[in-house]
């Protein structure tokens, strides 16, 4: 059988096709992020959705963590499996010549690929807002586990970037740009297996 | 939950619904924007193939929220015998979860897409959770 055109797939952020997942408290949109939707589809990317590791750690009626919460033994064997899951199906993508790219969700301290939170001293009753967190430089833990999941299995990093749903205030306009810039520097890439990471 | 849009509706939906091949887009409605206008979530089920830790991490997924007051319906594809939604597998890891599997609409390929957009459309917008599940969780 002929290996057919090499695809642009993305893969995308659970609570990106639907925001049920999200967070009491944390959902901006009824199911899907129309925005980054619209802009993968228009530019022919096929959407690949990632398990929300939160809802199946903690279920649908957690409250807001920051990073250091969920960095314990247990939320990283779960994203270990988790990325085991889904690993397959992206290695499938990379094998056949297929461009994929990672869209997360910044300020997240699961789905974070430029920006995580941080709040190394929160825990016991949430009092937001007075409890505010901090936005900071790197990836949440899912993606971190996902990425070395994806590195044991000798794929290349994947370019990626992130929707700044879990920024605090979100500015639709100016992510939106963001992300068409991210995708427009990739026109082309088809079948490059890869790419430079997003820092 | 004050200042959440969350629509608590969901849809299970094929990889070849979600993405259909260029052959086939032009067969079948666009789902994903009757989803949108109608409020739903989206869970895609993967392309076919065994997936068989993915399909255990939907089905804990499909569980916590019919648990929690969620309505969640799957969208197949009429026709084939495997209609993308990995239903044989499926079913029993959602019963083993105390799930019941959700109501099931089917797109009938190659038929009047608009009618079928309609009908899709009129489904979504009249399925829910009844009143008293609704207030129970939605609060």
């Amino acid at each position: 059988m002929p290996q057919s055109e090499p695809r642009k797939v993305a893969l995308i952020a659970n609570c990106l096709l639907n925001q049920n997942a999200k967070v009491c408290e944390g959902a901006h949109y009824r199911g899907v992020v129309t925005p980054v939707v619209e802009a993968l589809r228009n530019r022919g990317y096929l959407l690949q959705q990632l398990p929300c590791p939160e809802l199946a750690f903690a279920g649908v009626r957690r409250r807001w963590a920051v990073y250091e919460q969920y960095d314990t033994p247990a939320y990283r064997d779960h994203c270990r499996r988790l990325a085991q899951a889904v690993a397959p199906l992206i290695e499938g993508y990379l094998r056949r010549g297929d461009e994929v790219i990672l869209i997360g969700l910044d300020g997240s301290p699961s789905t974070g690929v430029r920006f995580t939170s941080s709040r190394p001293d929160w825990g016991g009753r949430p009092n937001r807002p007075e409890d505010d967190w901090e936005v900071v430089r790197g990836r949440g833990i899912w993606i971190e586990e996902l990425e070395a999941e994806l590195a044991r299995r000798g794929l290349p990093p994947l370019p990626a970037t992130g929707w700044a749903l879990d920024m605090g205030r979100l500015d639709e306009a100016a992510s939106r740009a963001e992300l068409e810039e991210f995708l427009d520097s990739r026109t082309g890439t088809a079948g490059s297996r890869g790419g430079e990471p997003a820092s | 939950m004050s200042g959440d849009a969350r629509g608590w509706r969901i849809a299970l939906i094929p990889d070849t619904v979600l993405n259909p091949q260029q052959q086939s887009a032009g067969s079948l409605p666009d789902v994903l924007c009757v989803l949108e206008a109608n409020g739903y979530g989206v869970l895609q089920l993967p392309s076919a193939g065994a997936h068989r830790l993915l399909l255990a991490v939907i089905a804990d997924q499909v569980a916590e929220y019919a648990h929690h007051g969620y309505a969640v319906v799957a969208i197949g594809l009429r026709g084939p015998s495997e209609n993308g939604l990995h239903w044989r597998r499926l079913v029993p890891l959602l019963r083993r979860r105390g799930v019941v599997p959700p109501v099931r609409h089917f797109i009938r390929p190659h038929r009047d897409v608009e009618g079928e957009s309609r009908r899709l459309s009129a489904f979504l917008a009249d399925y829910d959770l009844p009143q008293e599940e609704q207030r129970r969780w939605r609060v």
